[in-house]
């Protein structure tokens, strides 16, 4: 077997008597970079302090580089983090909260000054070497934080939302620093955030989280276009969710029905034989709004939002609300009859879930 | 006329809040101040010289040797009551919530009765026919009680005892205020535990040692009774040589010398922590 550098195996994990993680899987090849994603309090954070030790897995077990670590105190881990609230040292100046794991690692003065000097100036923060963290802003303490991790160049590396303070072109900037360290020095990353755009443009693969467990872990072009459950598929743009059922099939060509009686054409191989059930997810831009026949779902125009080069609607149907994207050339009026078919190249099908 | 009423009623308002403190000021000044100065003023008012009294009091062996003494007896109450608070405090900072609780309770306990009874529980403890010397005749150790009352180790364990807890409270008071992701991020950085300690939460901790140490300090240099009652004639401090001075032999020039005595002592120490706390203390708490 391939050994990756983490392996995270069926952890569980409790904060006193409250279950947090709930049998957790995840693995990262060598050189590798991967985020998590999901929502405030799914687990993101207390996946990253049991991977540095921090704290103990109820049950489960977890490899570094396919060495079980799981009983091993973190300063023996070789793991550089970033934390969410920085955690600087406010005794210690900018220069020296850098230069902190340096020290650790014995890199004697004029050796360990150069690195720290460099590293700082990657972060644009040269000229506050010798100020206090309190001194700082929000968004100079997190480069600090960041600096002082990254300077180590650990085996992995963790970050938790290490650019949630910066403004827009920072952030920008500072995701191509990492990245750019990360690929030259073929280091392991796992990388926290709430910004789809930053996970899906910074990683090789994205952990999507929720509820203490990650639930489609691929590269960000699968996920975008091949969730795996609603859940997903949702997080990812999905917006109209349809349940239907396979009434008859043709080939490629297959009718369904969805709620309220409605059928509908489509042209879906991966379906399965009549009776089937599924849900069928498209994004806003994945429907197309005709005049009504008998191959597409009948719906009236409700709410009107202009976007700027396209109007949303909302549409009322039999099947439920629709969430469907129209050319600005041609605007609908509120209350006209249309009919809505599905764009089969930009759908996904997902497996009917019992809730 | 209403430019007038105007910086009249400001004058009055700017002047309240010195008239509200000052009935508490004159008081405090006519108990402290006044009895506090006619010492020094006393110790200073002999006919054949300003510093007579003093000359007189250090030209005594056994002046000087109680000087010492009580400097030694406070420096070493302070440095055991520092380590072993540090150690409780660590301990109580770092437990959950409720055995904090509990641990806090404990160790303020003792605050809770004077500090004649705390003094005395070691004269029964360490008595000739005390606690420890029954159960060491009993067990058959020794054959005749030990005389365990009456020298410097038992003033020391009973002034440790009276001042730990005010160690242990300034000590967990600053250890709690320390971000418990300061160690993990230390942790994560290679640090051991024992540089985690060193590195964090040693120097974070300074300002609570200080605090404690200034308390434990002055106070030590200051008790009566616990050296009275523990050590005796012959364990003879500042405190107790005042004491013997104005109430049993009514030398009223030398109790002012030695009250002046202490009082620059407790300065000078109180000055001299200042510095080392400055010269220890990182510049950048916020
Ligand atoms: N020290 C703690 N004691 C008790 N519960 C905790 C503790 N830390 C976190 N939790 C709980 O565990 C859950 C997961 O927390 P975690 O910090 O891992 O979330 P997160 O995914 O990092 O969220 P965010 O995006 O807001 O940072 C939350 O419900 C949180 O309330
Ligand atoms: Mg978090």
């Amino acid at each position: 077997m391939q050994s990756n550098a983490v392996s995270l195996n069926d952890i569980v994990a409790h904060y006193g008597n409250s279950q947090v993680l709930h049998g957790l899987n995840m693995s990262v090849a060598d050189g590798e970079l991967v985020s998590l994603l999901g929502s405030s309090g799914c687990g993101k954070t207390t996946t990253l302090r049991l991977l540095a030790g921090f704290i103990r897995p109820s049950s489960g077990s977890i490899a570094l580089s396919g060495r079980d670590v799981t009983g091993l105190p973190p300063y023996r881990r070789g793991i550089g983090i970033v934390f969410q609230n920085y955690a600087l040292f406010p005794h210690l100046t900018v220069a020296q909260n850098v230069g902190f794991g340096l020290k650790q690692r014995q890199v004697a003065e004029p050796e360990r000054g150069k690195r720290v000097a460099a590293m700082l100036e990657r972060v644009g923060l040269s000229s506050f070497a010798d100020r206090y963290p309190s001194a700082l802003s929000g968004g100079q303490r997190q480069r600090v934080a960041l600096a002082r991790a990254l300077v180590i160049d650990p085996p992995l590396l963790m970050l938790d939302e290490p650019l949630s303070n910066l403004d827009a072109k920072l952030r920008v900037d500072m995701r191509s620093e990492i990245r750019e360290l990360q690929r030259a020095n073929k280091r392991t990353a796992i990388y926290v955030t709430h910004d789809q755009e930053e996970a899906f443009s910074i990683s090789d693969r994205v952990a999507i989280m929720d509820a203490g467990r990650i639930v489609q872990l691929d590269a960000p072009e699968t996920l975008f276009t091949r969730p795996v459950n609603a859940f997903v598929a949702r997080f990812v743009g999905f917006e109209n969710l349809v349940p239907m059922i396979v009434v008859e099939r043709d080939g490629d060509r297959v009718i369904c029905e969805a709620a309220g009686g409605v059928r509908t054409t489509l042209s879906l191989a991966a379906t399965g034989p009549v009776g089937d059930r599924f849900v069928i997810g498209a994004r806003p831009e994945g429907l197309a709004i005709g005049a009504p026949s008998n191959s597409t779902i009948p719906g009236t125009i409700g709410v009107r939002t202009y976007l700027g080069r396209t109007y949303q609607y909302r549409i009322d149907t039999p099947a439920g609300p629709l969430v469907a994207n129209g050319p600005f050339s041609q605007p609908l009026q509120q209350g006209e009859a249309v009919g809505i078919g599905f764009l089969a190249d930009q759908c996904c099908i997902l497996p009917m879930e019992n809730n | 006329m209403g430019a007038d009423t105007i910086t009249r009623t400001n004058r009055v308002t700017a002047l309240a809040p010195w008239l509200l403190v000052l009935p508490a000021t004159m008081a405090v000044f006519a108990l402290l101040a006044v009895p506090v100065g006619s010492t020094l003023a006393e110790s200073f008012s002999n006919p054949l010289g300003v510093f007579e009294n003093y000359r007189r009091f250090f030209a005594s062996d056994y002046n000087r040797m109680v000087v010492l003494r009580s400097f030694w007896i406070a420096f070493a109450t302070t440095a055991i009551a520092l380590a072993a608070g540090f150690f409780a405090a660590y301990l109580i900072a770092g437990s959950g919530p409720r055995t904090k609780r509990i641990l806090i309770l404990l160790s303020v306990f003792p605050l809770l009765t004077g500090v004649v009874v705390r003094s005395f529980g070691w004269m029964v403890i360490l008595g000739r026919n005390g606690i420890l010397n029954n159960a060491l005749i009993e067990l058959g150790l020794i054959n005749a009680p030990l005389s365990l009352l009456f020298n410097q180790g038992a003033v020391l364990v009973g002034m440790v005892y009276l001042f730990l807890p005010l160690m242990i409270l300034s000590l967990v008071g600053v250890l709690e205020t320390i971000d418990q992701d300061l160690y993990s991020a230390a942790e994560s950085l290679g640090s051991s535990p024992f540089g985690v300690f060193r590195q964090v939460t040693f120097p974070l901790a300074l300002p609570g040692m200080v605090v404690g140490s200034i308390l434990v300090f002055t106070g030590s240099l200051a008790t009566f009774v616990t050296p009275r009652l523990l050590g005796g004639e012959r364990q003879m401090t500042l405190a107790t040589l005042l004491h013997e001075k104005a109430i049993i032999s009514f030398d009223w020039e030398a109790a002012n010398t030695i009250a002046t005595i202490m009082i620059v002592l407790t300065a000078l120490s109180l000055v001299a922590l200042g510095m080392l706390a400055k010269r220890l203390s990182p510049k950048g708490r916020a």
